[in-house]
């Protein structure tokens, strides 16, 4: 042990989460800083962050010790009993110990207390009351309970744990004497010392300067001397630096749901928390040295290594057989799929050589694991699609991420593209230099996914397996809103800010997101300046524990033997307590078992195609080439299309041109961070566009050892592996060495590991005869790259699916856009905007009827009066022979409409197909069961227009559709009186009455006529939609404003035959606005009027003048000039305006209803009387 | 004008002797023979005027226990406690 007089025994880090306010990096760093040899990181009930912890500190030379703040409880006590109790078991109420691993005996008990800890916190916790309550026998429910263990668990897991008796205020010993409970601390003390032994057992001394320090420690340190155990001191750090100290106090009023005045008893009040060096803390316990003298003694026994000493092994590991059951298996099934085929005999080859890495890596079992698994998907997908349906055809899941790459995962299932064909080397995937476990990630329809990560559970054991955990970070908006409610600023301005800000907000613009909010005199007070600094400090710590989107662990002991196991926020899920990256550094094997929104879409339209046409699509067996589908794709018309749908796609697809798979494995990959970061986009694009005009064009190359490596992608990285291919052929880096570089750069933590990287780079590209600036230009595309990028083999999985869905778009639009509804929320844009974009399409959608509408969205067959539909099999199926394609349409499902109970729609349509359709709203309240709120929302919605009887002389709202029809009246019009008449009777009517078991039924009674209404014209139409439903398919929103916003401004389809350069108006609803972190401050919008959409491009500082408007302002107008470039269009904007509501009623019909306290999408529909 | 109401034990400036490290030696002239307690209060940074006051619990050699204190300004005021 270095010569430190202090070795910090007790810290806390961000992963106490709202109670540290420091990452484990920066705690390790800061300790190195200060000189402590040793240091330990003691969080709340927990080691989230231990092995981040562990390995920052080897990193900085500090040696991690490990360990945590456990929480014990009392036994459930009545409220009536006294509080302190001098004869206890347990302390009064929940008290704080300090607990050290000593050994891997010691971290095996803390892994299992920690998991006991949390094993109640996600249960609804029962308490039944002692005393009289209102209703007699009823009980009281409250919320998750906290994380806590007995004194009699902690008994059990004693072994191998150094005991400290824990905090100042709240720990067990020191919190009773706090407490004024002198005799029960004692009593409780001497319990500890039972349990852990002298060896094992130390009294904590702190001195967080608070009144009665001294007068605590002495009264400590006199207990220690009766129990013949020694002080220990520690510091109960909270923060690495003192100006941290501040959002450290910040974080205690938030998690106390209080302001930082309300909290002060339970804040610390001062700064001392923060990290001090030793000497300081061998000066603060001056009255105590040999307290002092004890951390180190302490710290030279805690010598468990978490980095190397967990022992985990993952099934099949020790399987002995396991290489050749694999080559069995891959052997037979080459057979299969490579008979014929002109690329066999690479494949053999292939084989041979993954199958000889995979041996020679010990790995066979890992990938017959992962072929169990995918068995175990197939049975649950036969399962959840039923061996009738359209999707039994379909494989259980996909492949995706590097693994795609590997013949080995190709033959064995675990993906879907021939690696061979698709000219995929698993180099990234699986090399002989290894050093971790590959990755192997799955996708499935989130149905599929939900049933099936129970039953891995089931497989392995609730014990061997579990999730991994997650870490949300603060951002901005959040951090505006916690820490503004913190600070007691107004909560209006609080709102207004957080909405201002945007999600990859740097720290350093908040100050301006704040100043466009509520105004520079306002943001120039102490309140808001100081929220401005914490706001910066906040961002990326993180706020809470959650589960990683399918990342699993498996292994052969149980789990919580090497990391705690806590309940995940879903019934019947676990997670561990580390992330992936933690994860990854365990050594853990981790399987992604992924639910992917585009795969349930591509499966549901699957099946509504089968439903509706009585086909069975088989997307495998579809034709690559087909020509249409392609040439919506070089239109940019892949509104909803996988991955190639955003308007930054759209705008590269016109100047890209692609032609076939290869050209969208390359598209999906372009449109990163990773490439847009490396410079790579602009110059792929413009060769592309030199080798379309001259086929001999000759492709640049920074160097000619590159040209092999980037060839595919025109002399550009655009895939992961090509960083590693570039940095073996001009560095000459081995192939362990590059992907330690990608490793390196797909961590924030590891910056100085990519500066170490890069001398290593330029010198070995400068042993190959590479001149140093190309080098250093290389290693500048490299860094760059240092963001996102998908692999190729991702891609070539992901560009396929972009194929499928686009395919399906064309060949079976109603069933996709139905699908994509059904599936959301998923992709770019919200479901008014793929329904106005369908409808442009000439695909006709239908609003939600009660008599016609499913639960979910469907399609069916247009009523269009008698014998002018087609032919229907009486259940919305064309009869047989049908004209299908365009003939169909789809029906908004009853779910759509917001805050109607899903189980009340169910029982709604199942008796409308037992006892037929439902006659007028009386017989509806009467049969279905659905409550007298489920019905108004349905009213509300338009969903029981066709129920009421047109009052006499009632005129037709101009409600029509954007293809020109409406589907329920030939005439394209709708009752104007529907939704109020329908409301009316909704309330008038006797509705059924819930009970815990079901619905007793109303009689039938017939409803008096209702008053003549207002019609609610055309803008209460579409607020009434936009407020049930979020869409409208009547008139768009700025066809209904067109008139009043003048003569000059241009509608997007106008943009088309405007020159280029000029200046233009333009006005819409905003569907999306992004701000990417790589386009330096650019913001990009997307409006959509009557017509289309248009593209805005807004500049830093016309977005520093207009951030409110651009931000938060759901109708914009803008000014700016025309761009026309390779087939896209986009404004420059100079000036962005709210277009206000005094605008829209400029136009809106007199006596409509809808108002500026309605805004444009009510939360609730509002009786209108 | 009626005045308002009266703070309570509100901290009043008294002259302190203080050794090298700040710790008091003595309060208006009388001897402090021990330090009993001594916290310090560091709040209300996000207030205008933020706090922060480092506070002794005395014995001084008449028998008294008093609590004195060295704000911001390195001021030193008694309060009653």
């Amino acid at each position: 042990m270095a010569t430190a007089p202090y070795i910090e025994l007790h810290a806390h880090s961000a992963f106490s989460f709202l109670d540290g306010a420091s990452t484990p990096t920066e705690l390790a760093a800061a300790a190195a800083e200060r000189g402590y040899p040793a240091f330990a990181l003691t969080d709340h009930d927990g080691v989230w962050g231990s092995m981040e912890f562990a390995h920052a500190c080897k990193g900085f030379g500090v040696r991690p010790i490990t360990g945590a703040e456990l929480t014990v409880s009392a036994p459930t006590r009545s409220r009536f009993e006294p509080l302190c109790d001098s004869n206890l078991d347990h302390p009064p109420s929940a008290a704080h110990l300090t607990l050290l691993v000593e050994d891997a005996a010691g971290y095996r008990n803390l892994c299992r207390l920690l998991t006991q800890a949390h094993s109640h916190t996600r249960q609804k916790k029962t308490l039944r009351c002692s005393f009289p309550t209102n209703s007699a026998g009823k009980e009281q429910r409250s919320g998750p309970g906290q994380p806590a263990v007995t004194l009699e668990q902690v008994e059990e897991h004693a072994g191998g744990l150094v005991c400290l008796s824990g905090c100042a205020r709240d720990g067990a010993v020191a919190g009773a004497w706090a407490r004024g409970d002198p005799a029960g601390a004692a009593a409780f003390a001497r319990r500890l010392l039972a349990v852990f032994g002298r060896e094992r057992f130390r009294i904590e001394l702190q001195r967080p300067y608070w009144r009665h320090d001294r007068a605590r420690n002495r009264w400590l340190a006199g207990l220690a001397e009766r129990l013949g155990v020694p002080c220990v001191a520690t510091g109960d750090v909270h923060s690495h630096s003192r100006r941290r100290a501040r959002l450290q106090d910040a974080f205690v009023a938030t998690r106390l749901g209080t302001t930082l005045e309300a909290s002060e008893p339970r804040r610390r009040g001062n700064r001392s928390s923060a990290l001090a060096s030793p000497a300081a803390m061998a000066k603060r316990f001056a009255e105590h040295p040999a307290a002092v003298a004890e951390t180190r003694r302490l710290a030279e026994r805690l010598c468990f290594d978490l980095t190397a000493e967990l022992g985990y092994r993952y099934p099949g590991s020790e399987n002995p057989g396991a290489d050749r059951e694999l080559a069995g298996v891959c052997a037979a099934r080459l057979s299969e799929r490579y008979a014929g085929s002109p690329h066999r005999a690479e494949a053999e080859a292939r084989l041979e050589a993954e199958l000889a890495t995979i041996g020679k890596l010990g790995l066979a079992g890992f990938f017959l694991l992962h072929r169990d698994l995918l068995e175990l998907a197939r049975e649950v997908a036969l399962e959840v699609r039923g061996p009738e349906s359209a999707r039994a055809v379909l494989p259980p899941g996909r492949g995706r991420g590097s693994s795609v790459s590997s013949i080995v995962c190709y033959l064995t299932g675990l993906s879907h593209v021939d690696p061979v064909k698709a000219r995929l080397f698993p180099g990234r995937f699986l090399n002989d230099e290894a050093t971790s476990m590959p990755d192997i990630d799955l996708d499935f329809p989130r149905d599929i996914r939900e049933v099936l990560i129970p039953r891995v559970h089931d497989r392995y054991g609730a014990d061997r397996s579990a999730l991994v955990a997650a870490f949300p970070t603060y951002r901005p908006r959040g951090a505006v809103r916690d820490l503004g409610k913190a600070l007691a600023l107004p909560p209006a301005e609080i709102e207004r800010v957080a909405k201002t800000v945007g999600f990859h907000e740097r720290s350093g613009e908040i100050e301006r997101d704040v100043v466009a909010a509520i105004g520079a005199e306002r943001a120039a007070a102490h309140g808001w300046r100081v929220l401005i600094g914490l706001t910066g400090e906040a961002m990326g710590l993180p706020r809470h524990a959650s589960q990683h989107p399918g990342g699993m662990v498996i292994s052969t002991r149980p789990l919580l033997d090497v990391c705690p196991v806590v309940p995940a926020a879903m019934a019947g899920r676990q997670i561990v307590q580390w992330d992936k990256d933690s994860c990854d550094d365990a050594g853990f094997l981790k399987i992604d078992l992924l639910g992917l929104g585009m795969l349930s879409a591509v499966e549901r339209c699957v099946e509504e195609a089968g439903r509706a046409r009585g086909e069975r699509l088989d997307l495998s067996r579809i034709p690559l080439d087909d020509a249409e589908t392609y040439e919506s794709i070089r239109a940019a018309e892949t509104t909803g299309v996988f991955q190639i749908e955003s308007r930054a796609q759209m705008q590269m697809l016109p100047r890209t041109r692609p032609r076939d798979l290869d050209d969208l494995t390359v598209q999906v990959a372009l449109v990163r961070p990773g490439p847009i970061q490396g410079g790579a986009v602009h110059p792929y694009i413009e060769r592309r566009k030199r080798l379309r005009e001259d086929p001999a064009y000759e492709v640049p190359y920074e160097h000619p050892l590159l040209e092999p490596v980037l060839r595919d992608t025109l002399g550009t990285i655009v895939y992961q592996e090509q960083v590693l291919e570039a940095a073996m052929a001009l560095a000459g880096f081995s192939s362990a060495e590059a992907e330690g570089l990608r490793r390196a750069m797909s961590r924030k933590r590891s910056e100085a590991a990519i500066r170490g990287y890069h001398d290593a780079f330029v010198a070995g590209a400068a042993g190959r005869g590479v001149p140093e600036a190309t080098a250093e230009r290389v290693w500048a595309q490299i860094q760059g790259f240092s963001g996102f990028g998908f692999p190729k083999a991702h891609s070539a999985a992901f560009g396929l699916l972009a194929y499928q869905s686009a395919w399906l778009r064309i060949h079976y639009a109603p069933e996709f856009l139905c699908a994509l509804l059904n599936e959301q929320p998923m992709g770019f844009y919200p479901p008014d905007a793929l329904a106005h974009e369908a409808q442009r399409r000439g695909i006709r959608l239908a609003p939600p009827d009660a008599n016609r509408s499913r639960v979910l969205c469907h399609v069916e067959a247009p009523r269009r009066g008698p014998g002018e539909g087609l032919p229907t099999d009486g259940r919305d199926r064309p009869a047989a022979g049908s004209e299908l394609r365009g003939g169909l349409h789809v029906r908004i499902g009853l779910g759509y409409v917001k805050g109607v109970r899903e189980e009340e729609m169910r029982a709604l349509v199942a008796e409308r197909d037992r006892g037929g359709a439902y006659r007028d709203v009386a017989d509806l309240a009467s049969r279905s069961g659905a409550g007298r709120d489920g019905l108004e929302r349905l009213a509300w919605a338009g969903a029981l227009d066709e129920l009421t009887e047109a009052a006499p002389g009632e005129t037709w709202s101009r409600f029509e559709s954007h293809s020109g029809s409406n589907l329920d009246h030939p005439g394209g019009e709708r009752r104007a009186g529907g939704r109020r008449r329908a409301l009316w009777e909704a309330g008038a009517a006797a509705t059924g009455r819930r009970h815990g078991e079901g619905t007793q039924m109303a009689l039938p009674l017939e409803t008096p006529g209702a008053p003549e209404l207002e019609p609610l014209g055309a803008w209460g139409e579409a607020i009434a939609d936009y407020g049930s439903t979020g869409m409208t398919l009547g008139e768009h929103p700025m066809a209904l404003m067109r008139d009043g916003l003048g003569a000059e401004l241009a509608r997007s389809d106008d943009l088309e035959r405007i020159d280029d350069g000029a200046i233009v108006e333009v006005a819409g609803m905003v569907v999306a606005r992004q701000r990417p972190e790589t386009a330096k401050g650019i913001v990009f919008m997307l409006l959509e009027d009557e017509r289309g959409t248009v593209n805005l491009i807004v500049p830093p500082p016309v977005y520093d003048r207009h951030r409110a408007e651009v931000r938060t302002s759901p109708l914009v107008r803008a000014r700016g000039r025309l761009e026309r470039r390779e087939g896209t269009i986009n404004v420059l904007v100079s000036a962005v305006t709210k277009l206000h509501w005094t605008q829209m009623s400029e136009v809106a019909p007199p006596g409509h209803s809808f108002g500026r306290r309605q805004g444009a999408s009510p939360k609730r529909p509002k009786p209108v009387s | 004008m009626r005045p308002g109401p009266r703070r309570l034990y509100a901290p009043r400036r008294v002259a302190v002797e203080a050794g090298e490290e700040g710790i008091p030696t003595a309060v208006e002239g009388t001897e402090v023979v021990a330090v009993r307690e001594e916290w310090l209060v560091e709040d209300r940074w996000w207030a205008p005027r933020r706090l922060r006051r480092h506070y002794f619990e005395l014995i001084l050699i008449d028998g008294r226990d008093i609590v004195v204190f060295r704000d911001g300004s390195r001021r030193w005021h008694r309060q009653r406690a």
